[in-house]
């Protein structure tokens, strides 16, 4: 087991290297001098440009950006920023935190609500309500996630006005408000984009749950359960969903990158300061050291989500331990 | 047929139509017409879907918007399944250095997060041709199809009419191009449906974000966009592309859901 | 002396199945009596099966019990006790042994956990006692090396191993009946002897009642007691095992004899029984067998022959076993 996942990690580390290497080259392919609107702006002659362009680091070769990203992860200095004329690493980290926020309270949501409604659904199979909420799931992941954002803001900011149509909080509420107002704001701030969130994407592991259990109830190891007069809430936990959880678990690695990549569409829609819309507006305005730095960020965690969702179905599934 | 597959297709191929014969009798998707009382104009029998902030003909553009996401939506499916094809039979050649070489261009073609590559290809300032859009969308999603044109192959060629095939003599090209590639056709098919839902969401979602299709060109993205300005005074700027894009991604999944219920039985 | 199990008109059938209804199994009364091994056998799709599960209430969803049969267990109807209460009964007082190992056992639990439910299940024993049952369970069951294996998961263990682990689960809580659903079909030949072997030794071990139910006429020489020939879903023939291979009195037993090949004979011929079975919503009328019976006759078609007494013990639902010439 030690050597598959020695050899498993190698991989991952390997795979992710290449792509942030690919992810360099392909921004530096691109047309287009980020600092021409700057330049032109200020009016600069040859020498200036020639001076500002070293000191942004918009003249390196691809060899160059490669060796300045790579010490520069050693050394944790990863540039400017070109826009906000900051340390890339700070911009990075201010953003993180709504990212990670919004991220893992939506995976929080989608693996208990959503797992607990698919396990449900699956063993009610013959209501209604239940091929309501299998239906209604799906509705929600095929519409567009910025669709949905729009519409509730639409909704609930605008035509109700119960909540704010979108940022992390108040901008007018001041600091010395005491910790249950500003706690209260940023609740309020959260609820729609998480709804919006939670509303494309539960139908995934919802889904899958029902699947799994309904492929499981029928097995026969459930009917030698039964035999031996195993109590029905043990039967179904212990020989229903333990063993379903072999794909939700794969899931959860898989979509570990949404705690750091955002999703850029609802983060738009909503304003909400995140990683995602410090990508969007960064490739936008030709921010290159934000582009890479965050590129390879999402890249690495990509690679690490991949390993985790390999680790856990093995560790879960004991047939597919490698021996 | 069943009624999903039934439904889904009756709305694709009613889209198609808008798309094409719409723009040619509402032609006029980005005049603008009088900016003083013909703005955000209600339904009615001259502007049958209302006019917009700029006075357009909401309706027409519309239909040149589908016609816009259609197309790039066909481009991409299209350049995604050529390429993926190419390489997933590749990955599954018997050849180990061939096989490998694809199998690590795949692996490599995933790892790269898809909506970063696309913002920096698409990114920057003026006017994109739909055609480099629907490329890159492309040149983007191959390696799924890739992946799962692999997985199909490599699982038939283990099945027993390719051994007969070759038992009888028959070349590694000729069993390739007779036994496997139209063995995999029905999951491709399945795959490619299901794709044009997945690049016409796409689509719109960068356009949106001002990345697509850009103004004053419509696409439903840009134009759903436009309509955050108006919630209050005119939400049924939203209303309309909202619906179209809905229903289109509707169904085309409802489409290649059905298509994968009846085409593989035994479906994961 | 009471027997231990009376399954009295036993009828199944599918009430809310699209299509005409379906009554797999019609009509069928049998008794086990304590320490009997009886072998229900007969072709597949016969109703065997369900007639097995059946009795401790195991029925698949939509299966409905005839409200005028009665399964008498130790006295009591099964039939008319509502499940919680059954549940005391599986496992303890009945338990059943399925077809295939494989997807009988629980792949992600460890064997010695799936055994040691069957006895947490009726008692409360403490974790090492339950663990020492366990291994001597294993070791019964003639498991070698049982405090390697307990720990083991299914898919490390080979066919006949895994049968023996179910068996082992079935014996756990120390049932009075012990219903066996073709056990030996999914393993190989020389592993199905040591099985059979098993069950016989545990059953005098125990005092234990065995139905044995299989498709199989040749694991049942020897070993069973009683034997109930099935047929179409109705019962054809039963009677003490010597005898029904003596002298089988209903024309579809003879037909199963005759197709079997034997080494105490010369060679000759088999002679298969004519016909294909019927599907059950094609079952015929009157006697069942009787378009591919070689000596039916006009009453056969008519009407339904009555299971009655033939011999000593043995009964055949058979006009022409009864005596009747028109």
């Amino acid at each position: 087991m030690t050597g598959w996942l020695i050899r498993r990690t190698a991989d991952a580390a390997l795979t992710a290297l290449v792509a942030v290497v690919l992810l360099v080259i392909l921004v530096h392919l691109l047309p287009g001098d980020p600092l021409a609107p700057i330049l032109r702006d200020r009016g600069a002659d040859p020498a200036t440009a020639a001076a500002l362009a070293a000191r942004w680091g918009t003249n390196r070769t691809i060899l160059q950006s490669l060796a300045a990203l790579f010490t520069g992860v050693i050394h944790g200095d990863l540039g400017l920023s070109l826009s906000a004329q900051r340390p890339v690493l700070d911009v990075l980290a201010d953003h993180l935190g709504p990212t990670l926020l919004l991220g893992s309270l939506t995976l929080l949501i989608d693996f208990t609500v959503g797992l607990a409604l698919g396990v449900w659904t699956a063993l009610h199979a013959d209501l209604a309500t239940a091929r309501w909420v299998s239906a209604l799931s799906v509705v929600g992941y095929t519409v567009p996630s910025f669709v949905v954002g729009t519409v509730l803001v639409w909704l609930f900011a605008v035509k109700l006005g119960w909540l704010p149509s979108g940022s992390i909080a108040d901008p007018l509420l001041s600091s010395s408000a005491g910790t249950w107002a500003i706690l209260a704001d940023h609740l309020r701030h959260l609820v729609l984009p998480l709804a919006a969130l939670v509303i494309a994407t539960i139908a995934v592991p919802l889904r899958q749950q029902r699947s799994a259990v309904f492929e499981v109830a029928a097995q026969p190891w459930v009917l030698a359960a039964r035999a031996r007069g195993v109590a029905p809430a043990r039967i179904a936990w212990r020989h229903c969903w333990r063993p379903a959880l072999t794909p939700i678990v794969t899931l959860l690695g898989l979509w570990l990158p949404l705690l750091v990549a955002g999703a850029v569409f609802v983060e738009v829609v909503f304003n909400w300061p995140g990683m995602g819309l410090l990508l969007a507006q960064a490739t936008i305005d030709r921010d290159v050291p934000v582009v890479v730095a965050g590129g390879a960020l999402l890249i690495v965690t990509v690679q690490a989500g991949s390993l985790l969702a390999d680790v856990l179905y093995h560790v879960v599934d004991p047939r597919q331990r490698p021996t | 047929m069943r009624s999903g597959a039934r439904t889904g297709l009756v709305i694709l191929v009613g889209l198609a139509t808008v798309a094409v014969i719409g723009p040619w009798f509402a032609p006029d998707h980005d005049i603008q017409g009088n900016l003083l009382t013909g703005t955000l104009q209600l339904p009615s029998a001259a502007h049958w879907l209302g006019t917009d902030a700029l006075a357009r003909d909401i309706f027409a553009r519309l239909a040149y918007g589908a016609r816009v996401s259609l197309t790039v939506a066909g481009l991409a499916v299209a350049v995604a399944t050529v390429i993926g094809v190419w390489v997933g039979l590749t990955a599954s050649a018997p050849s180990r250095v061939l096989a490998g070489v694809a199998e690590r261009a795949i692996n490599l073609g995933l790892a790269m997060p898809r909506v970063i590559v696309l913002l920096v290809l698409l990114a920057g300032t003026g006017q994109i041709a739909t055609g480099w859009l629907g490329l890159v969308l492309g040149l983007t999603g191959w390696p799924a199809i890739a992946r799962l044109v692999r997985g199909e192959a490599l699982r038939l060629r283990e099945a027993a009419f390719v051994a007969a095939s070759q038992a009888l003599g028959a070349s590694s090209g000729r069993v390739l191009w007779r036994e496997i590639l139209p063995g995999t056709l029905p999951a491709l098919l399945v795959a490619a449906t299901l794709g044009v839902a997945d690049a016409v969401l796409l689509e719109a979602g960068l356009s949106f974000i001002g990345v697509g299709v850009r103004p004053p060109t419509p696409s439903w993205g840009n134009m759903i966009y436009e309509a955050r300005d108006h919630l209050m005074d005119a939400p049924w700027l939203l209303l309309a592309p909202c619906v179209a894009l809905v229903l289109t991604t509707a169904a085309a999944t409802l489409l290649g859901e059905s298509l994968r219920r009846s085409l593989l039985p035994e479906s994961r | 002396m009471t027997p231990l199990l009376e399954v009295c008109d036993l009828n199944i059938s599918f009430p809310h199945a699209t299509g005409p209804l379906s009554v797999p199994v019609d009509d069928v009364s049998f008794t086990v009596s304590a320490g009997e091994l009886v072998a229900l056998v007969g072709e597949s799709g016969c109703g065997k099966t369900l007639t097995g599960l059946a009795l401790p209430r195991l029925l698949p969803r939509g299966a409905e019990i005839g409200p005028q049969s009665a399964i008498r267990f130790a006295g009591t109807d099964l039939t008319r006790l509502p499940d919680r209460a059954m549940r005391s009964y599986r496992g303890r007082r009945i338990a059943m042994v399925f077809q295939d190992p494989m997807t009988s056992l629980n792949p992600v639990m460890r064997v010695g956990r799936q055994i040691a439910e069957a006895i947490e299940a009726h008692q409360s024993v403490s974790r090492a006692e339950t663990r020492a049952r366990v291994l001597s369970l294993l070791g019964e069951v003639g498991i070698a090396d049982p405090g390697q294996r307990i720990d083991a998961y299914p898919h490390e263990l080979s066919g006949g191993m895994r049968q023996r682990v179910l068996i082992a689960m079935a014996l756990a809580a120390e049932p009075d009946l012990l219903i066996a659903d073709e056990p030996t079909t999914a393993l190989d030949v020389t592993v199905q002897a040591q099985i059979l072997e098993l069950l016989d030794r545990l059953r005098a071990a125990r005092g234990m009642a065995v139905l044995l139910i299989t498709h199989d006429l040749g694991i049942v020489a020897g070993r069973a007691d009683r034997v109930l020939v099935m047929y179409a879903g109705r019962l054809a023939e039963s009677a003490p095992t010597t005898t029904l291979f003596r002298t089988p009195a209903h024309p579809y037993t003879q037909g199963l004899f005759a197709s079997l090949p034997r080494l105490d004979h010369e060679a000759r011929r088999l002679t298969p029984i004519s016909g294909t079975v019927p599907r059950p919503d094609q079952w015929p009328a009157g006697c069942r067998f009787h378009p591919r019976c070689p000596v039916a006759i006009a009453r056969c078609a008519e009407q339904r022959p009555p299971f009655a007494l033939v011999g000593p013990d043995q009964r055949a639902a058979c006009w022409v076993a009864q005596g009747v010439t028109e």
